[in-house]
């Protein structure tokens, strides 16, 4: 039944505000609530996978058929990201009980339902709506999560995300203006007439920036190191795991299906490179460990820009196998940094006082900075082969800055290593020192183990995501699937 | 004689000096609630930009469908999505002053650049590590002001 794909969406969002209603009458039904309504949204999620549905297909909302409604469109790169949304969202629950739970934890149903939405809508105008649920769902976690500190970060991110959002408008309405049509799909179709032209270029680069505010791009990214390190674990977790790479999907399905200029793939090609600059120097100059994972995070998405700006399908393998691996790794990461996210000097010795930890952040730092056979290698060999066969020296120079960045990571996060494994500091008995709490360990460890296991089955991995990179670079298979298969369905 | 400017190109025109005006404001202000109020104007011309999109000036509003014959009608999307954008705007704005007002409860100051010194005082604290100087301060660490009793609200000041 490929209905129930709107399920994942429509449920959290009920869910959602029910949730504040139910909590009033009984917190112990309320607490379930939300656990029940994603780890349902992963089973529908997953059998549509497994059931083998022919993919990719389109869903028209409330039987109006496309170029007139709006649809969902499935594919499965749509999938597998809807799937990663529920996911992470259970992974990342807002367990504790306190004054705060219900609103804590509607917020969060927001934000998953919301994310799920970003990652399967197929209109322009649905996008930018379900842009600014998850804006203001993540407004309202960071300022919940903390003291002061939170306010001043959340509002200078609701600040710069309000300046992204008008761009984004101002982009979408360019683009409407000249097309007339908001549908992927039916743009996808008029794009080469139409937005082949200056116009179509700065409506492009209007969006690439007000989009590029969540994705992390490099002149717009002032909120991530504030707000990742006011912000609780779960949360930066979630926004540096999911969230950026959602922002960058948007921006993914309109390189794929609607702008193909070159001029575009420079700009965007330049300002990776910068982000991967100035990310990883800074990351290497911090000196406490949430902002150097901040700081990384805005390095790593620079990355995938670069990748993005190959205009091949390998350069889409690429982009998937970078946003996958660095999902997995900054996740488990920031889970880390839930007890040890204060000074670097402090985690000295800190192997001691809790060895799991310290292996689990060896074996993601070693994945990160590209070892094999981990997946962190795969992801960045086929990025460096990918650049390598691109004829234009700006893609040489965003080789060359690629592989100084891996030096640079690979110094700070062995620094840090090797800290952990150092003798303890004289005065300090192992016992006072910091320690990841069982639960934010337990789920670093989950992650740990999805990374292991995608290292020994790195070759069907592999297979899958280059499959799916095949159906999300093939533009056609998205117009023909859309406009002409769902006349009558729903 | 006049130059022959029409409507169309001064409403245009407004879209685009209404989005300027608006972000120049965002960057130029020292108080966040004005930039708060700037990104209200910048939102105005994106709407503005929005419904001009698909606005026709030899039609009629798209609900008058009574009129006999059928005259060419303005395109209704625009216009739906601008009041979607309009909604989502409010609820922004809303949230947006109900964080100032617990930052002024807290910090006691909207300025920018002293709520953003105190952030950063609180993130370093936080993670005790030492605070970053600039180089536009040469004497060093400074301890910030302590903030004055009557300017901070007890009711949701420290909780």
């Amino acid at each position: 039944m490929s209905d129930l794909i709107v399920l994942p969406l429509v449920l959290p969002l009920f869910g959602a505000f029910l949730l504040p209603i139910v909590m009033r009458t009984s917190i112990s039904i309320g607490a379930w609530i939300g656990p029940a309504i994603l780890a349902y949204g992963c089973w529908i999620l997953g059998d549509q996978w497994i059931s083998g549905t022919t993919l990719p297909f389109s869903l028209a909302i409330g039987g109006f058929a496309p170029p007139m409604g709006i649809n969902l469109y499935i594919d499965s790169l749509a999938l597998l990201f809807a799937f990663a949304v529920q996911l992470l969202g259970l992974l990342f629950w807002p367990f504790k009980i306190d004054q705060e739970t219900a609103r804590r934890q509607a917020l969060m149903l927001l934000l998953v339902a919301a994310s799920t939405g970003l990652a399967l809508s197929g209109d322009l105008f649905n996008l930018y709506v379900f842009y600014e649920l998850v804006a203001v769902a993540t407004f309202g976690l960071i300022a919940a999560s903390g003291g002061s500190a939170a306010y001043a970060s959340a509002i200078r991110y609701l600040i710069l995300s309000g300046i992204g959002s008008v761009l984004t408008l101002l982009g979408i309405a360019l683009i409407y203006s000249q097309t007339g049509t908001l549908n992927l799909a039916h743009l996808a179709q008029l794009a080469p007439e139409q937005l082949n032209n200056k116009l179509g270029l700065t409506a492009f680069l209007t969006i690439l920036i007000g989009v590029g505010v969540k994705a992390e791009l490099f002149p717009v990214n002032t909120w991530v190191p504030e707000v990742y390190a006011t912000a609780t674990s779960r949360v930066s977790a979630f926004l540096a795991g999911l969230v950026s790479k959602l922002a960058l999907l948007i921006i993914l399905r309109l390189l794929v299906l609607i702008f193909h200029q070159p001029e575009a793939i420079q700009v965007m090609l330049v300002l990776g490179i910068l982000g991967v600059i100035s990310g990883e120097l800074a990351a290497w100059r911090a000196k406490d460990m949430r902002r150097m994972l901040a700081f990384s995070s805005i390095g790593q998405l620079g990355m995938i820009f670069i990748a993005l700006a190959i205009p091949e399908q390998g350069g889409l393998l690429a982009v998937l196998a970078l946003t996958f691996h660095h999902l997995l790794i900054k996740s488990g990461l920031f889970m880390l940094a839930d007890g040890w996210g204060g000074a670097i000097e402090k985690l000295r010795g800190a192997a001691k006082r809790s060895p799991l930890a310290a292996a689990i952040f060896v074996l993601f730092s070693l994945s990160l900075i590209g070892m094999p056979p981990l997946p962190g290698f795969w992801a960045k060999f086929t990025l460096i082969t990918q650049l390598a066969a691109q004829t234009s020296p700006l893609y040489l120079i965003g080789l060359t800055v690629f592989l100084l960045a891996t030096v640079i990571e690979a110094a700070y996060l062995l620094r840090l290593a090797a800290l952990l494994y150092g003798p303890a500091a004289k005065d300090t008995p192992i016992d006072t020192l910091a320690k990841p709490a069982g639960l934010s360990l337990a789920t670093a460890s989950l992650f740990g183990i999805g990374l292991l296991a995608a290292a020994l089955f790195i070759a069907p991995v592999g297979d899958l995501l280059n499959h799916v990179a095949g159906q999300a670079a093939n533009t056609d298979l998205y117009i023909n699937t859309v406009l002409a298969g769902t006349g009558g369905s729903q | 004689m006049m130059p022959d400017i029409s409507l169309e190109l001064i409403l245009y025109t407004t879209a685009l000096g209404l989005i300027s005006i608006g972000l120049a404001g965002v960057v130029l202000s020292r108080h966040l609630f004005r930039m708060v109020l700037a990104l209200g104007i910048a939102e105005a011309g994106a709407n503005l930009m929005l419904v001009l999109a698909g606005y026709r000036w030899d039609a009629v509003a798209p609900i008058l469908t009574t009129l006999g014959e059928h005259p060419p009608m303005v395109d209704p999307v625009p216009q739906a999505m601008v009041l979607t954008a309009i909604v989502i705007g409010v609820g922004i704005q809303a949230l947006a002053v109900s964080i100032l007002i617990r930052i002024r409860q807290r910090y006691g100051t909207l300025d920018r650049s002293q709520v953003v010194e105190r952030m950063d005082a609180e993130i370093a604290d936080t993670a005790s590590i030492p605070r970053d100087v600039s180089q536009e301060s040469p004497l060093g660490e400074r301890p910030l002001p302590s903030i004055p009793d009557s300017t901070v609200e007890i009711r949701g000041g420290h909780s």
